[in-house]
């Protein structure tokens, strides 16, 4: 890791107990940290240069009954890349927003409603982002079946069989 | 009158029609990158008389080029219905066909005649220019045959196109910051 990097994981582990980070790479590191850390250690990154907010994205872990928020940092002064994870309850999918530290969020934010549920408390603008007249759970949560969707609601074409082309298949007279 | 049957009038316009072509290419999906190589000069699509148009009230045949996502499928339409008749439809690629890699996408659909009328589709994924050019020449010579009357169908079906649609998106209309 560059020693900025270093210096900020230092920042955050003297502020926040409970850290931990996992390096990925040369200039890569994961930081999972408790939901109500969250936001002092996304402030203290950026605090160090890391201030850039690449990516907001959730990963639904149903099994375990959680989302997994993810926001991603970059500093443009080294090249660092610092992953912030944080687990959130699935039943109540609700966290709080970033957008007075990133305004940018809010599109981010409005994404992760629309296909996963998620509410943000302080942002407002929870109006769908891409999809359109949607009637159903949102649609990247796991328990969500596209295929079954797709065959409820856009007919497929159907082919007829030829039977004698695929006996003649099976029996090796002409190549499938 | 029926679809196949033409007068005398409306056979010498479809001689004429088949060697003015504008094309609206409404380019949904990555099969659109086969057409620059077919406009430019290796291919030279210009030669048949074909060019491309930018609006649809001066476009005489629709190109839909890959997947479509319910959204999409809603301004498709509308565009369609604002392309005055006589008007030819071409489905490019296999999204168009049975929804390609995406069949069992959440937000796309799987077959696009059943919205719109097709009088053609070019199978592939990508199709690669041969094959446009190919299907060209066969959309011009099923216009001169009288063959290409999607048109016609949809105003005779109309009822049963709209209910696809309605099926399928909910609602036809476009509710957007651009349409309000
Ligand atoms: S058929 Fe293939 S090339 Fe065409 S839009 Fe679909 S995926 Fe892309």
């Amino acid at each position: 890791m560059t020693s900025s990097m270093n210096n900020a994981l230092e920042k955050v582990k003297n502020a926040i107990k409970n850290v931990k980070i996992i390096e990925i790479d040369e200039r890569e590191a994961k930081i999972e940290v408790e939901s109500e850390n969250t936001l002092p250690v996304l402030s203290i990154l950026k605090g160090e240069g890391y201030f850039h907010l690449s990516l907001l994205t959730a990963v639904d872990w149903m099994e375990k009954n959680e989302f997994e928020l993810i926001y991603i940092l970059y500093s443009w002064n080294d090249g660092g890349k610092f992953i912030v994870s944080t687990k959130i309850d699935r039943e109540k999918a609700e966290f709080v927003t970033v957008m007075h530290m990133w305004p940018v969020a809010r599109f981010y934010e409005r994404e992760l409603h629309e296909f996963f549920g998620i509410k943000f408390a302080g942002n407002n603008d929870m109006k769908p982002l891409f999809l359109e007249n949607w009637d159903d759970i949102p649609p990247l949560r796991k328990d969500f079946d596209p295929l079954e969707y797709s065959k409820k609601k856009f007919p497929e074409r159907e082919y007829q069989k030829d039977i004698i082309h695929e006996a003649k298949i099976i029996r090796g007279d002409i190549n499938g | 009158m029926s679809a196949s049957e033409r007068n005398i009038w409306e056979k010498i316009a479809d001689q004429l029609r088949s060697r003015s072509m504008w094309m609206l290419h409404y380019c949904t999906g990555c099969g659109a990158i086969e057409l620059p190589p077919s406009m430019t000069s290796r291919f030279d699509m210009e030669r048949f008389g074909m060019g491309p148009m930018a609006t649809p009230r001066q476009a005489d045949l629709f190109l839909i080029t890959g997947y479509l996502s319910t959204k999409t499928l809603r301004r498709v339409i509308k565009t369609y219905e604002q392309m005055p008749d006589p008007k030819y439809v071409i489905g490019f690629g296999s999204c168009t066909l049975n929804g390609g890699i995406y069949f069992d996408s959440y937000a796309t659909i799987n077959r696009l005649d059943y919205y719109i009328p097709v009088d053609l589709y070019i199978a592939g994924c990508m199709p690669r220019p041969e094959a446009v050019i190919e299907a060209f020449n066969t959309l011009m010579e099923m216009i001169r045959k009288g063959e290409a009357n999607g048109w016609k169908r949809y105003k005779e079906n109309y009822e049963w196109y709209k209910k696809n649609q309605l099926r399928s998106l909910g609602e036809v209309d476009i509710h957007d910051e651009f349409h309000e």
